[in-house]
């Protein structure tokens, strides 16, 4: 059958053939009673209104009812009817043909939505999935259109964004056609959507692009085909897709952060091990020298060179490491106790020949840092008041709370720092003229600095009352 | 005589410490990387294993891992300062002690003697421990700092006889949490640090630079007895 003569524009003249054809045909049947006639009559109505629906179904009962009268009911080949029965049986008839007509409409345009509505919900289907494919922001904009197009075969979409500045902008359109700016604004700004008949037929639509409550632009597509429903579910893919993306693009920068800073840190650590592991060998052959030939003047100074080498290759590292922010400090809940207790027992050998009072602070003080890099901290100011003061002079690390902070306190009875230099010594090779005898890099006390406030503390220089120099470290206190 | 397998990519690092531990008298056998040390130690017979942490191709750590699916020797690690959270991990995946680069000959051969005397059955069972001017008599489960008796808690003599039993060995937070209190559950370091500092105040001479129970700050405690 050619699909022409389905077209509901035949549907008509068609009615009016196959009715008219029905009743030829029964004209030539000989002497067939009047119920066959009426139900074979009444078949070509249902049929006319399934192909052709309401209208010609309705001028398919009428021209049935005309027909029956004129050809078969008595006196035949006139309008006119002899039996007053007869009347009532075409009314019934007419009835009947337009009950059955209307029925058989309605299922077939029920069943045309239904397939309309399954194949729309599959081009919604292959839209996301074609959606979802794509994780890049531009790239996805640009084919977005295009696919939305054919997706609601329509004759123009423009896909709006809101920008950072508050402003709506075209991010991607699939044609030159003008839109309506105020409309797509208004969906934008708010949610409301329009559809009036469009001037390319079918329907213009605009509709905001919703994310959760939120809305991130406009959708404006003119000449729809289908139905607003599938439009509003290409908008909400839009947004979907766009959300996705951006969380895309946030995890792939973290992932990159997160790739590169444990590159530097295995760099780093290697670079450790590669600066490390000549002086252990130094060292050992040095040690092992010593012990098949007995130490000597040479050998004792050799190892202590390399004391102070391994001490400059620490610092160095702990300076690279600081400046290229590697590591960012791992902080988590520490007790003031276990931080002192690490801080001696690392740093308590440099003290050798001070007499060393450590005052045991309270179980239940806490602060909040990164511990290995608090106790690094506390052993450098340890080293610094036993390398600047005196032999035998006390050293005291004791800890002060307060409501908000915690403050680790290093006091010497060493010379003292003048107050004028006291801001001076924590930054980088800053040393003291009256200290240049003693050897140091002047990196100790900077590096205390950074790796305290890298942990959100402070580090404060003053003068001990006992005479000498003391160091808070103060760091911020936790429940 | 001890058989020795000394594990490093390095050279130099290689014949120092097969000089130092020929000089002790043990035997000793070298290997540049991990993979050929798991095939040398399966073949059995060592009695320490002595490995460098960062190597190209397997790495300490998975050396450790690797050699602890079929061999209980005592295994030391050259590390470098810095980096305690692997250290934990290390002692946690197996590896019984660790020394930093640059170590000094005298540490090495120190920690060696410690490692291999620990596996000599003797040392465990003793029934009396000296060191310094404390004894400690695990019969009449009574411990003595010179004249006078000590009285320890419970708690503290379990963490007491838990350090004396792996002479020189460090223990973890948690290997030692799980040996006194029967689980880590439930204990904190904290809390293990009380008891410690309250055990340290009652043994040691100066509680502030202790002799022998030594912090190794954020891995855990040693004792170290006397040599």
């Amino acid at each position: 059958v050619p699909k022409s003569l389905l077209s509901r524009r035949f549907g008509y003249v068609g009615s009016v053939l196959l009715v008219g054809a029905v009743l030829g045909l029964l004209e030539l049947v000989p002497n067939p009673t009047d119920t066959v006639r009426a139900l074979v009559l009444l078949v070509s109505v249902f049929v006319s209104a399934w192909i052709w629906e309401s209208g010609p179904g309705v001028l398919a009962a009428v021209l049935a009812t005309i027909g029956f009268n004129f050809l078969f009911l008595p006196p035949v080949y006139t309008f006119t009817i002899q039996d007053p029965a007869n009347v009532v049986a075409l009314g019934v008839f007419l009835a009947a043909a337009l009950i059955i007509g209307r029925l058989s409409a309605l299922a077939r345009l029920r069943l045309r939505q239904l397939e309309a509505e399954r194949k729309e919900l599959i081009r919604l289907a292959q839209l996301s999935q074609a959606f979802f494919a794509d994780t890049n922001r531009e790239s996805f904009l640009g084919i977005a259109a295009d696919r939305l197009h054919r997706a609601l075969g329509c004759k123009h979409i423009s896909i709006l964004l809101g920008t950072d500045e508050g402003g709506l902008e075209v991010a991607a359109a699939s044609g030159t056609e003008p839109i309506r700016t105020d409309l797509a604004e208004l969906a934008f700004r708010q949610g409301n959507s329009a559809s009036f008949p469009s001037a390319f037929g079918g329907t213009d639509v605009y509709l905001p692009i919703p994310l959760g409550v939120q809305r991130v632009g406009s959708l404006a597509a003119l000449g729809v085909q289908v139905s607003e429903r599938m439009v509003e579910g290409c908008a909400l893919l839009v947004g979907l897709a766009l959300e996705r993306e951006k969380f895309v693009k946030v995890a792939r920068t973290a992932e990159e952060a997160r790739a590169r800073e444990e590159m530097q840190t295995t760099l780093l650590a290697t670079l450790a091990h590669d600066l490390k592991t000549p002086v252990a060998a130094v060292r050992g052959a040095v040690d092992n020298w010593e012990a098949e030939d007995g130490p000597t003047e040479k050998s004792r100074l050799v190892g202590e060179s390399l004391a102070r080498l391994t001490r400059l290759i620490d610092e160095l590292l702990e300076v690279v490491r600081l400046e290229s922010s590697v590591g960012r400090p791992q902080r988590e809940r520490t007790s003031a106790m276990a931080l002192v207790e690490a801080a001696v027992a690392r740093f308590g050998d440099a003290l050798a020949g001070h007499p060393f009072f450590v005052d045991t602070p309270p179980e239940d003080l806490y602060i909040e840092a990164d511990p290995a890099q608090v106790t690094e901290a506390l052993g450098l100011g340890l080293e610094n008041a036993a390398r600047y003061s005196p032999v035998d002079r006390p050293i005291r690390l004791g800890v002060i709370p307060d409501d908000a902070l915690v403050r680790f306190r290093i006091e010497d009875s060493g010379p003292g720092i003048p107050a004028e230099e006291r801001r001076h010594v924590l930054e980088k090779f800053v040393r003291l003229p009256t200290t240049s005898s003693i050897p140091g890099s002047g990196l100790g006390l900077y590096i205390a600095r950074r790796l305290v406030e890298e942990n959100g503390g402070q580090i404060e220089i003053d003068a001990s009352p006992a005479g000498g120099t003391r160091l808070d470290i103060a760091l911020r206190r936790v429940s | 005589v001890s058989k020795i397998l000394v594990v490093d990519d390095e050279a130099a690092i290689r014949k120092v410490v097969r000089d130092a531990l020929e000089r002790e008298g043990h035997a000793v056998e070298t290997a540049a990387a991990g993979a050929d040390a798991v095939g040398r130690l399966e073949a059995g017979g060592f009695d320490l294993l002595i490995t460098d942490l960062n190597m190209p191709g397997m790495d300490g750590l998975e050396l450790v891992r690797r050699v602890r699916r079929f061999s209980a020797a005592p295994i030391l690690i050259l590390t470098v300062r810095q980096d305690e959270r692997a250290k934990v991990r290390l002692l946690d995946s197996g590896a019984d002690d660790y020394v930093t680069k640059p170590f000094g000959v005298a540490e090495l051969l120190a920690r060696t003697r410690a490692l291999l005397r620990r596996h000599d059955p003797r040392t465990a069972t003793a029934p009396l421990t000296r060191f310094g001017s404390v004894v400690v008599d695990r019969e009449s489960r009574t411990v003595r700092k010179g004249d006078t008796e000590i009285h320890l808690t419970p708690t503290e003599y379990g963490l007491l006889l838990a350090l004396l039993s792996k002479p020189g060995a460090v223990w973890t937070h948690r290997q030692l949490m799980s040996e006194v209190w029967g689980s880590a559950a439930g204990v904190t370091p904290d809390t293990l640090r009380v008891h410690m500092g309250s055990l340290r105040r009652k043994l040691e001479d100066d509680p502030n630079r202790p002799r022998f129970i030594r912090t190794e700050p954020w891995v855990g405690y040693r004792f170290v007895g006397s040599e």
